[in-house]
């Protein structure tokens, strides 16, 4: 007998049984090990061409930029009379930069992965959760963000003389409205991510211009009183509005206040002139909580409709 | 038979050494014909592409609509309203030369274009200069819109008595930031995956220096220095104080002629610059290889 006929008769070798399990990960130390790695990945891409005081360097200078733009206008027309202003601006333009890095890091992977390196459907396609990926990769410019306002915040006291003091600093209130201020911003940025997933080319723009938009209406770098009813009225429903408030208040506790004072629609609907630290926490809470959900929706939509129409795949050319 | 064929072949018959002499008219005639070619997708894509117009009039606008307010929270005069909505028009034009004309070969060495631009029998100079005078179009409809309805929302009320000298100051302007924009447009191709970053470094640090928001004489020394390199503070300085004559603000820079002077000579200058970076990258890429290689 021939050895192909041999082999024609022997039982066929028995087939790899499918692990399901497999496909369901190993939970929580899956999802850490994709966050880990996403974020590892995020900040070489960051990161990985440059000396790191070069990289420094560059992610400094804008803040510490527009503070100092704000600082000089404050000067220009107040004098030492407008430096009471100063803490106000330094904090408000600090957080900012802060904003743009959390907002523009989300919707800046899906476009870079998409439009540029091209593997956005490859990573799609991988046995870890898109959305940990993604925010993984957002963590990576948060960071870079996190340094610009922690020296922006030292350029303001040491050098434009801001009067920081320690033991005023109201601790639990930054605590809260840092970490509850944190989920906001992921959330805004996972929002311009679905967004930029169904948008063609040219969505670069679109997280600066969001950012730009929020700028105006959050009270960063000046108080909400000067805006129309209507506008403080938008600012007033955003939770970046409440973060910047809450670690404007617990960093200069009586300083000048955005939401609040004369004029404001904050001191005319609840009758006191400024928000205390509870309102802040609390309006901080109600608001982010409603801007994750929103954000969650709008990614899950957006997603869905990108796995239908094969938007993943295809690139734009921008 | 068309024209440009029927040239082609009558030179394809003396032989190839023959059919790449070309006259000088043929040089210009191509060159010309490479600066409209270059412009044309700037100027068409004025409309073509609607999300373009809308950022790119609204980002200049939302950041100028911020510094108003915070002008309008401090209880500046009204004048200094005008001066921030003078920057944000003129920062239209700013980020269209870091971000149009400084990046762009970076960009177009990362689509593949490069070297197609280099293999065609045209002057690099022609696609610079294509890529300014389309960026001009494109950001001058975008300045006169930011102006117009900025100026308009804010009621800004400008005082010029010098038209002619005004109009001078922002044509030279012009000349000057698209000059400094191909130089930077090499330097940035040679710089590779850091174009990105130094454009983040020439826009808010730049408009700190040049003084897009405040008189640019309260910076001192600093503020010399830029009117002295900077065109954008050099120009901006000039038209404020032709757009709004007679305002109160704090003096110390150099009257507008002589800044016009300065301009005139930034343009010469970067133009002799650009000509030079250009073949000194074209050597440094032929040496290294490194032209065609995307993503560094």
């Amino acid at each position: 007998m021939s050895a192909l006929a041999r082999a024609a008769m022997d039982p066929p070798a028995p087939a790899p049984i499918f692990d399901l399990a497999r496909t369901r990960g190993r939970g929580p130390a899956d999802t850490f090990r994709t966050f880990a790695v996403s974020a590892r990945l995020g900040w070489q891409l960051e990161a990985n061409w440059t000396d790191p005081f070069l990289f420094f360097v560059y992610s400094v200078a804008k803040p510490v930029s527009s503070a100092l733009i704000l600082v000089v206008m404050l000067e220009v027309i107040g004098g030492p009379a407008g430096r009471s202003f100063r803490p106000f601006v330094v904090v408000g333009s600090a957080l900012w930069s802060f904003v743009i890095s959390g907002i523009a890091g989300l919707a800046w992977a899906i476009l870079e992965d998409r439009e540029r390196y091209r593997v956005l459907k490859y990573i799609y396609v991988s046995p870890s959760d898109f959305l940990v990926v993604l925010i993984g990769r957002g963590v990576a410019r948060l960071v870079v963000g996190l340094a610009g306002v922690v020296i922006t915040l030292v350029v303001g006291v040491v050098a434009l003389g801001v009067p920081f003091d320690v033991a005023v600093v109201d601790w639990p209130l930054l605590a809260a409205s840092s970490v509850v201020g944190l989920g906001a911003i992921i959330a805004l940025g996972l929002l311009m991510a679905g967004v930029c997933i169904q948008t063609r080319q040219e969505s670069w723009s679109y997280p600066e211009a969001f950012a730009g938009a929020l700028f105006l209406v959050t009270g960063a770098v000046f108080p909400l009183a000067v805006l129309p009813a209507p506008v403080q009225a938008i600012g007033l429903l955003a939770p970046l509005t409440w973060w910047i408030a809450g670690v404007r208040e617990a960093l200069f506790p009586g300083g000048p206040d955005s939401i609040g004072g004369p004029g404001s629609l904050f001191a005319a609907l609840l009758g006191h002139p400024s928000p205390t630290g509870s309102e802040i926490v609390i309006a901080l809470l109600a608001t982010g909580g409603v801007a994750t959900l929103a954000a969650l929706a709008v990614f899950r939509l957006s997603d869905r409709r990108a796995k239908r129409a094969g938007l993943y795949d295809r690139t734009t050319g921008s | 038979m068309a024209a440009s064929t029927m040239s082609f072949l009558e030179r394809a018959g003396t032989g190839p050494r023959e059919a790449a002499r070309w006259s000088r008219r043929q040089v210009l005639l191509t060159d010309l014909r490479s600066v409209r070619g270059r412009a044309y997708p700037r100027v068409k894509g004025l409309l073509r592409e609607p999300s373009w117009v809308l950022f790119e009039i609204l980002l200049p606008f939302l950041a100028t609509s911020a510094f108003v307010f915070v002008y309008r929270a401090i209880d500046a005069p009204q004048q200094y309203v005008g001066f921030v909505v003078l920057g944000g028009a003129l920062s239209a034009f700013w980020l269209n030369v870091i971000w149009m004309m400084a990046n762009q070969l970076y960009w177009e060495k990362s689509q593949g274009n490069l070297e197609l631009y280099f293999a065609a029998p045209m002057h690099f100079m022609s696609i610079l200069f294509g890529m300014a005078v389309g960026g001009m179009v494109m950001s001058s409809t975008r300045a006169a819109t930011v102006l117009l309805i900025a100026g308009t929302l804010y009621g800004v009320t400008f005082s010029v008595d010098q038209w002619a000298l005004l109009l001078g100051v922002f044509l030279l302007t012009l000349g000057a930031l698209y000059g400094l924009g191909m130089v930077l447009a090499s330097l940035f191709l040679v710089w590779g995956r850091e174009a990105w970053h130094m454009g983040q470094l020439f826009t808010e640090p730049v408009y700190f220096v040049s003084g897009l928001n405040f008189p640019v004489a309260r910076l001192g020394f600093l503020g010399a220095l830029s009117v002295a390199f900077i065109p954008l503070a050099t120009g901006l300085d000039a038209m404020r104080q032709l757009a709004f004559a007679g305002a109160a603000f704090p003096a110390g820079t150099p009257p507008p002629l002589v800044e016009v002077a300065i301009l005139a000579a930034m343009t010469v200058v970067s133009i002799v610059a650009a000509r030079w970076m250009l073949i000194a990258m074209e050597r440094r890429a032929r040496r290294d290889g490194r032209l065609s290689v995307r993503w560094q």
